[in-house]
């Protein structure tokens, strides 16, 4: 009986750990994703300060607030797009760090689904000798 | 036959174990899902280059005129009469959310430099377009393979050399060989000057030639040799299991018939060895250098080897010879 219990109770500590582990690859997905869309961004950024440069000092520049095109200074412009890159970098920086943070934690939880496993594995072998 | 006992036992694993059939399937559809993909992005870059390019278009004509006369939408299902000014001025739209007032040319200008960043994120996509498909086939060979039931086989490679191994004909003539090779390497300079205006005809077992005239050691003339060599040489015709045993004769041969043996060794050899090697040739199979053989033979390519490698390959290919086919051939091969 008691081995029944104690198998059981590892069974239920397996199906624990699997949820986690799914749950922290949704999480490694998700992260995924939104560096994608990030990087994205940061190239379109980069496109445009490039283009920015290549102005006149007196070109008429205009930024899309809602419906309304609002004239910008071309220094000013610059300086928002400059901000935004940067910005875009930080946030790319640290969804590095928290993907290597979820990957560390998905390996270790992986090992300890494969321990639990090994040891209902020799319980059950041993209940089947007995 | 003899075997060389320095010769191991190669590996044998059948494709399949490898790569599993079902499995090379699976990944070969999902290099094709990928590749799939890959082509929608590809289609899509595409449009996009096509929409740069009218845009262009347009708007190099535009300030052809100073008004243009258009329908103008009005709502989601209607148009007016209107007019178009300032055909020079444009808003153009650089990115999040900013807007520049450009002349038609700049708006060129921006626009061709956007056209050439489609262009590399294309050319990158072809790219792995390419090796995608590189794998996908791959995949599909290994599959096909493994349902064939194709054997890979490995052997390793011993470096074996020459005192080793032993041949099976000439066992006496082996103390003897090293002595005679330079004997033997400076008739083949002769043979050789005189071998530069003969074609080339089959690649030819020298070294059998080599064993046998070690084999019979005797001071002769450089004919002499060659008739003794063709004369050992259908002896040893006469050993090779595949040669027509009918034709092995006994030394005392007619030079018609030495020809003919020669033709067949030099035809069997062919089938065995890999491509002509233009060589020093002090071979029988030089009809024309044999006493009272006309030159009329069918063969008249000489047979032709490299003086260095007399040494290296006369005992191996001499047991080569002496094996079975299908091994022979490996071996030679393996040379």
């Amino acid at each position: 009986m008691g081995s029944t219990a104690a198998l059981k109770e590892l069974q239920r500590d397996l199906e624990n750990k699997a949820n986690d582990l799914s749950k922290l690859q949704k999480d490694i997905a998700k992260n995924h994703q939104v560096r994608k869309k990030y990087t994205i961004q940061l190239g379109e950024n980069e496109l445009v300060l490039k283009e920015l440069d290549l102005l006149n000092e007196d070109a008429n520049v205009y930024k899309l607030i809602g419906p309304v095109l609002v004239k910008q200074d071309l220094a000013e412009a610059n300086a928002n797009v400059r901000k935004r890159i940067e910005y875009i970098s930080a946030e790319l920086k640290r969804l590095d760090a928290t993907l290597q943070d979820l990957e560390e934690k998905q390996n270790s939880k992986k090992e300890a689904i494969f321990k639990v496993q090994q040891r209902i594995q020799s319980l059950q072998a041993g209940k089947g000798k007995a | 036959m003899a075997e060389n006992p320095a010769i191991k036992k190669g590996t044998v694993t059948p494709i399949s174990s490898l790569f599993p059939a079902e499995e090379a399937h699976k990944a070969s559809k999902r290099v094709q899902d990928t590749i799939a993909e890959r082509q929608e992005q590809l289609d899509q870059l595409k449009g996009f280059m096509n929409e740069n390019t009218n845009l262009i278009n347009l708007v190099h004509k535009l300030p052809d005129e100073l008004h243009h006369d258009i329908m103008v939408p009005f709502g989601k299902a209607a148009f007016f009469p209107g007019r178009l000014i300032h055909t020079n001025e444009f808003m153009v739209l650089l990115g999040v959310d900013h807007y520049v007032e450009r002349t038609s040319k700049q708006t060129i200008d921006i626009l061709k430099r956007r056209g050439k960043g489609l262009e590399n994120q294309l050319e990158s996509l072809k790219a792995v377009m390419q090796d995608l498909k590189a794998e996908a086939s791959f995949f599909d060979a290994k599959a096909s393979e493994a349902v064939d039931g194709l054997v890979e086989i490995r052997e390793d490679y011993v470096e074996e050399s020459p005192s080793e191994v032993l041949p099976l004909t000439n066992n006496t003539k082996d103390a003897i060989e090293d002595e005679e090779y330079t004997h033997i390497l400076s008739r083949i300079a002769e043979l050789e000057q005189q071998e530069e205006e003969a074609e080339k005809a089959n690649e030819f077992n020298k070294d059998e030639q080599i064993e046998n005239d070690l084999g019979c050691s005797t001071s002769q003339s450089f004919t002499g040799q060659e008739v003794r060599s063709s004369k050992v040489e259908a002896a040893n015709l006469q050993s090779l299991s595949k040669d027509g045993s009918s034709r092995g004769k006994g030394p005392a041969l007619n030079d018609s018939s030495l020809n003919n043996k020669a033709l067949e060794l030099a035809e069997v050899k062919e089938k065995v060895q890999a491509p002509v090697l233009a060589t020093a040739d002090h071979k029988v199979s030089r009809p024309s250098s044999i006493p009272g053989s006309d030159s009329s033979k069918a063969f008249t390519g000489s047979i032709v080897e490299h003086a260095h490698d007399i040494g290296i390959n006369s005992t191996e290919q001499q047991t080569g010879a002496r094996s079975s086919k299908p091994v022979s051939r490996f071996k030679m091969q393996r040379k």
